[in-house]
C-alpha cells in the first residue's frame, strides 16, 4: 500500500510540473494520478494518427514529440505533413482526449526515444465533470494551449504556401526572363518564324505563373485575412488604377474602355489591394470575352447604403445553363473556347466580396429578342463596413458603457 | 553620364543572373555579381555600387537580411536598392516590417520576370536617385 501511494505521488508531481496541471491542488492531482500509466516510445513512432479517436492526455516526462498536420493544396494534390509544434518534457499533447468530438487533430511521432505519462481520457473527463474547479484550472490551460496550436498551424500554412509558391514560380521566372531577353533583342536577330514562337511561349508560360498566383491566392483567401487589411480608401483611385492594368490587353484587340463615376468619389472603407483585384478581374474578363474593336462599360455610382461598380461587354455573355457556377473555383463556362484562364478569377472576386460582406451578380444581357448580346458583372460594396482599428474603438466604448 | 555606372546584381539562380547580365551589357555599365547575402556584402565591403539590384529568397543570408544590414550602415546610405524577385510585395513588406519593426527602405520593387524594357527604364531611373 505505502509503496502504491509513494508511487502515486511520484506521477502527481509530474502533473504538477506540466503545463496543464500546474494549478491544480495536490489532492485532486493524486485522485488523477489513479488514472495515469507511463509508457515508452521509440524514435520514429508514430503515437496518434490525425483524425483517429483520442483516448489518452499524454504529459512528456522524457524526450520530445512533433504535432503535424495534413496539408493539402487544393482537392487533388497529395497531402503533405508539415510541422506545427514540438512538445517537450512537461508539455502535454493529445488534448483531443478531453475535447470534443475526441478525435486527433494532428498527428503526433516521436521524434526521440520519448517517455510519457499517459491519463485515460474518459477518467480524466469523468473527474473533471464531478470537480468542476480543478475542471475549470485544467480546460483554461488547455484553451491557450489551444490557441498557440491554431497560431503555429495558421503560420505553417501560411508558411507552406509561400514556399511552395515561390518553388513552382522560380524556374517560370527563369524561363520567362531567357523568352524576353531573346524577344527583346539582347541575344542577336531574331527571325519572324522564331519571333512568332517565342511570342507564344511567353503567352502560355505567362498564363501559367498567373495559374499558379491565382491558386495560391486561393489557398490563402479566408475572410478574416481580407479584413485585416481593412483601409479607407478612394475607389476612383482604385478603378483608375485597374484600368491601368488592363490598358494593354485592351489595346491589343482595339477595346474600348467607356468609364462612367459618379459626379464625386467618397472614401469607402475595405480592402483596397483586393478590391483593385476584384475589378481587375471583371475588366480582364470582359476585354478577353470581347470581339475586337468594341468597348467595354466600366461605371459606377453610390447608393445609400452601398457603392456598386458595374462591368459591361458586348461579348457572347454566359450560356445560361453554366450562370449559377461560374463563382464556383476553376469553373470554365462551355463557351470559352481557346481563351486562356484557370477558372479561378471569378472565384476569387466572389470570396473578395463575401469577405465585404458584399455582392457580385453576373448576368447576361439580351436584345427584345432574347438574344444575348454582352454580359454585366456588378460589385456591390457595403458603405458601413469598419476598420481593424475602428472595430476595437467601438468594442473598448462598448465594454467603458458597461462598466 | 560621364563615369561608368556600378550595378551589384544578386541572385541565387544562374539562368537568372544570366538573363540580366545580357540585357544590362545592352547598355553602358559596369556589373558585378554575387550569388547569395554574404556574397553580396563581402562585394559591397570592397566597392559601393551607383545600384543594388537584390533577389530576396537565397541561400547563407537572404534579402531581408541584406536590406537590414545596409540599411544600418552610413556607408551605403546614398545606395539605391531595387528589389527583384518572385516574392509578391505586400507579403515581402509585411515579413520586415514583422521582423525588424521598420518599413522596408527600398528604392524599387520589381517582381520576377521583369521585362527588359522596363528594367533597363527602372535602372536608369535609380540611377539618378540619391538621398
Amino acid at each position: 500500500m505505502e509503496e502504491i501511494n509513494n508511487s502515486l505521488s511520484v506521477v502527481s508531481d509530474r502533473l504538477r510540473n506540466s503545463e496543464v496541471f500546474f494549478n491544480v491542488p495536490d489532492e485532486n492531482l493524486l485522485a488523477i494520478a489513479e488514472f495515469c500509466h507511463e509508457e515508452v516510445y521509440q524514435d520514429g513512432q508514430i503515437i496518434f494518427v490525425e483524425g483517429e479517436p483520442a483516448s489518452d492526455l499524454l504529459v512528456v516526462k522524457r524526450g520530445k514529440l512533433a504535432i503535424e498536420k495534413k496539408i493539402q493544396l487544393g482537392r487533388h494534390s497529395t497531402p503533405r505533413n508539415a510541422t506545427i509544434a514540438y512538445v517537450n518534457p512537461n508539455q502535454v499533447a493529445g488534448f483531443s482526449a478531453i475535447a470534443k468530438p475526441h478525435l486527433h487533430s494532428g498527428t503526433i511521432t516521436a521524434l526521440e526515444p520519448t517517455r510519457v505519462c499517459a491519463i485515460d481520457g474518459v477518467k480524466l473527463r469523468e473527474y473533471l465533470d464531478s470537480h468542476p474547479d480543478v475542471g475549470y484550472i485544467v480546460i483554461r490551460a488547455i484553451t491557450s494551449l489551444v490557441r498557440g496550436r491554431y497560431q503555429a498551424a495558421t503560420n505553417t500554412l501560411t508558411y507552406f504556401l509561400s514556399i511552395v509558391s515561390h518553388e513552382l514560380r522560380t524556374p517560370l521566372a527563369a524561363v520567362e526572363n531567357y523568352l524576353r531577353t531573346m524577344l527583346g533583342g539582347f541575344a542577336g536577330d531574331l527571325n519572324q518564324k522564331q519571333e512568332r514562337m517565342l511570342n507564344r511561349c511567353v503567352i502560355r508560360v505567362t498564363d501559367l505563373s498567373g495559374l499558379i498566383s491565382d491558386v495560391v491566392d486561393l489557398a490563402r483567401m479566408r475572410p478574416e485575412q481580407i479584413q485585416a487589411d481593412f483601409e479607407w480608401f478612394d475607389p476612383g483611385e482604385v478603378g483608375r488604377e485597374s484600368i491601368e492594368d488592363t490598358r494593354l490587353a485592351a489595346a491589343e484587340k482595339n477595346v474600348k474602355i467607356r468609364i462612367k463615376p459618379p459626379d464625386k468619389f467618397e472614401p469607402i472603407v475595405g480592402s483596397r489591394r483586393r478590391m483593385r483585384q476584384v475589378f481587375t478581374n471583371l475588366l480582364n474578363n470582359a476585354i478577353k470575352f470581347s470581339p475586337p474593336d468594341t468597348s467595354v462599360d466600366f461605371s459606377a455610382w453610390y447608393e445609400e447604403d452601398q457603392l456598386i461598380f458595374e462591368v459591361e461587354d458586348r461579348g457572347p455573355g454566359i450560356p445560361p445553363e453554366d450562370l449559377q457556377y461560374i463563382f464556383t473555383d476553376f469553373f470554365r463556362a462551355s463557351n470559352v473556347g481557346d481563351s486562356p484562364g484557370a477558372g479561378l478569377g471569378l472565384s476569387i472576386a466572389k470570396k473578395i466580396m463575401d469577405a465585404h460582406n458584399g455582392n457580385i451578380i453576373g448576368i447576361n444581357l439580351t436584345d427584345d429578342g432574347g438574344k444575348i448580346i454582352g454580359s454585366r458583372f456588378s460589385v456591390h460594396i457595403p458603405r458601413n463596413l469598419n476598420t481593424p482599428e475602428m472595430r476595437r474603438n467601438e468594442w473598448a466604448s462598448k465594454e467603458s458603457n458597461q462598466d | 553620364m560621364l563615369e561608368q555606372p556600378s550595378i551589384l546584381i544578386v541572385d541565387d539562380d544562374p539562368d537568372i543572373l544570366d538573363g540580366i547580365l545580357m540585357i544590362l551589357e545592352s547598355r553602358n555599365y559596369r556589373l558585378r555579381t554575387a550569388r547569395d547575402g554574404v556574397q553580396c556584402l563581402e562585394q559591397l565591403a570592397e566597392e559601393v555600387p551607383d545600384l543594388l539590384i537584390l533577389d530576396l529568397l537565397m541561400p547563407r543570408m537572404d534579402g531581408w537580411g541584406v536590406i537590414r544590414k545596409v540599411r544600418n550602415d552610413s556607408r551605403y546610405a546614398k545606395m539605391p536598392i531595387m528589389i527583384l524577385t518572385t516574392v509578391i510585395e505586400d507579403a515581402s513588406r509585411r515579413r520586415y516590417e514583422l521582423e525588424t519593426g521598420h518599413t522596408m527602405d527600398i528604392q524599387a520593387y520589381t517582381e520576377k520576370p521583369a521585362k527588359p524594357v522596363e528594367l533597363l527604364g527602372q535602372v536608369e531611373k535609380l540611377l539618378q536617385w540619391k538621398k
